[in-house]
């Protein structure tokens, strides 16, 4: 199954439900989270809005637990590195390799980190998987956030999945080729990968240019009040 | 309505794209450019508009004369409208509507005009209720639709396309074909660059073959496809129904020079030709 997050964001039982409410509600959790700094808390949180994305939003678990994964990753990676690199204190674990230890004080951190990013992951998700991208620019908007800030997101929103695209295509007609076959080859595949896409990127932002000056750009995106009760067409 | 003159452009001074193009489109054509990848259709179509500027010669529209100027590109955005060819290129905006919107709001029409004019734009292109829709969750075939409605918005009195059938299926392109055909009709000047001439007689009315960027052939469809060295200067082809009757001349009968260019012309040369033996 393919992970498309932008595609859940618009069909769950939440995304009609007010967006400035699921911002609000985003913003506020996060911030009671972190100031709390409470392990318990954090994992009620956890729980409380998984609940919510999978019972009330509807989101399938398997998609749920992949975008928990991801962060995920980077979460446990740093949180090692936590553990076994940072604070100072009373010795409570030697490793005996080059004098790596865990002391109280990193232990704790480490599991503070840990517990606390827990906590934010699905309060952060819960807007991510319920809401389209355009009704929190459109909310981010009229709540006067600079609007170069709000334009270079919705241009970087729309070229990233022009350039997934891409990245797939040119990666499998390097797999084809068995581009990917060995170690060094593939070092060599994803360096050519990598810069073939910048150059890309430099060209497809002219064409970009051109078009959006054909069509009377002036350098800043107007933005667009749809008419009341046009109803949503699902992807079929 | 629209004349381009001795149009002179290269890229980096160096890598001369056109070398002196001179054009006339009457306003109610429909105009096909043909020309073989890399022959400057593309950097022809950009000084259309004023995207590019010219290192000599100029552009009239309505025997107006281009200028570069915000206010006078504005003005003549509105009345040249360019579909690029990947929609990819030009559709950027979050929804289909937002997307379409775009020009008409560039434009500084009031918010209730840009409404009617985005959901008049979509049903012409049969795009109704996609109004909310991601247009990366769209097709191939869709998203070129919604980027002709974002020009179509903006009532241009040309509109130029840059390989429309370009990666569409028959259908699409049966679909494509039949709009702007419609378009035409109700007095937009289309001007479609293509490589494919089969479908080139079933809708243009006049044809300009570009090679290395220069113009070495102007006419009507009958009168390009006569010449045979015009074609193969431009690495082109005469339409497979035309091919056809050619080589039955070959066998031995005579068509005195009028091969047909239509499935239709065909078709009633076949019942002749059947009538006559």
């Amino acid at each position: 199954m393919k992970f498309d997050m932008d595609y859940i964001a618009h069909n769950n039982k939440l995304t009609e439900s007010n967006p400035y409410f699921k911002l609000f509600l985003t913003v506020f959790l996060l911030i009671l989270t972190l100031a709390l700094d409470n392990l318990y808390f954090d994992v009620f949180i956890f729980i409380a809005m998984s609940v919510v994305i999978l019972a009330i939003a509807g989101i399938n678990y398997k998609s749920y637990i992949k975008f928990l994964l991801i962060p995920m990753a980077f979460l446990v990676i740093t949180c090692l590195f936590l553990v076994f690199f940072f604070g100072s204190g009373k010795v409570i674990y030697e490793t005996g390799i080059f004098g790596i230890v865990v002391t109280t004080d990193s232990l704790h951190y480490g599991v503070y980190t840990f517990m606390r990013v827990l906590g934010c992951l699905p309060c952060l998700g819960f807007l991510a998987l319920t809401t389209p991208i355009a009704k929190i620019l459109h909310c981010l908007a009229t709540l006067k956030i600079p609007k170069i800030v709000i334009e270079i997101a919705l241009l970087m929103y729309n070229t990233i999945f022009i350039f997934l695209n891409e990245i797939d295509t040119m990666q499998k007609a390097q797999e084809t080729r068995l581009g990917y076959h060995s170690y060094t080859n593939s070092f060599k595949s994803l360096g050519a990968l990598t810069s073939t896409i910048f150059l890309r990127s430099l060209d497809k932002s002219e064409t970009l240019q051109n078009s959006l000056d054909s069509r009377g750009y002036n350098g800043e995106l107007p933005l667009y009040k749809p008419k009341k009760g046009v109803i949503n067409h699902v992807r079929g | 309505m629209l004349e381009v003159k001795n149009l002179k452009y290269s890229y980096n001074n160096e890598y001369k794209a056109l070398k002196g193009v001179s054009l006339k489109v009457e306003r109610g054509d429909m105009v096909a450019l043909l020309g073989k990848n890399g022959a400057g259709k593309s950097t022809l179509f950009l000084h259309l508009n004023g995207i590019y500027e010219p290192d000599d010669g100029k552009v009239f529209i309505d025997g107006e004369e281009l200028k570069y100027d915000k206010k006078s590109l504005l003005k003549f955005r509105q009345k040249v409208g360019i579909v690029f060819q990947n929609p990819d290129d030009q559709i950027f905006a979050p929804t289909v509507e937002e997307d379409v919107a775009f020009g008409p709001l560039n434009l500084g029409l009031s918010m209730e005009e840009v409404q009617d004019r985005v959901e008049e734009a979509l049903q012409r292109v049969g795009m109704s209720g996609f109004e909310k829709t991601a247009p990366h969750h769209l097709s191939g075939g869709q998203k070129k639709r919604v980027s002709i409605a974002g020009i179509l918005a903006m009532k241009p009195e040309i509109m130029v396309l840059d390989e429309p059938t370009a990666g569409l299926d028959p259908q699409g392109v049966t679909d494509l074909t039949r709009l702007l055909r419609e378009l035409n009709s109700e007095g937009i000047t289309i001007i479609i660059s293509t490589h494919e001439v089969d479908l080139v007689p079933d809708y243009a009315n006049k044809v300009f073959v570009l090679v290395d960027g220069e113009l070495i052939g102007e006419g009507t469809p009958k009168e390009i496809f006569s010449q045979p060295d015009i074609l193969e200067k431009a690495n082109l082809k005469v339409p497979i129904v035309t091919d056809l009757f050619q080589q039955i001349e070959s066998e031995g009968f005579d068509m005195q020079g009028d091969y047909p260019l239509t499935i239709n012309e065909a078709k009633d040369k076949f019942l002749e030709l059947i009538n006559k033996n």
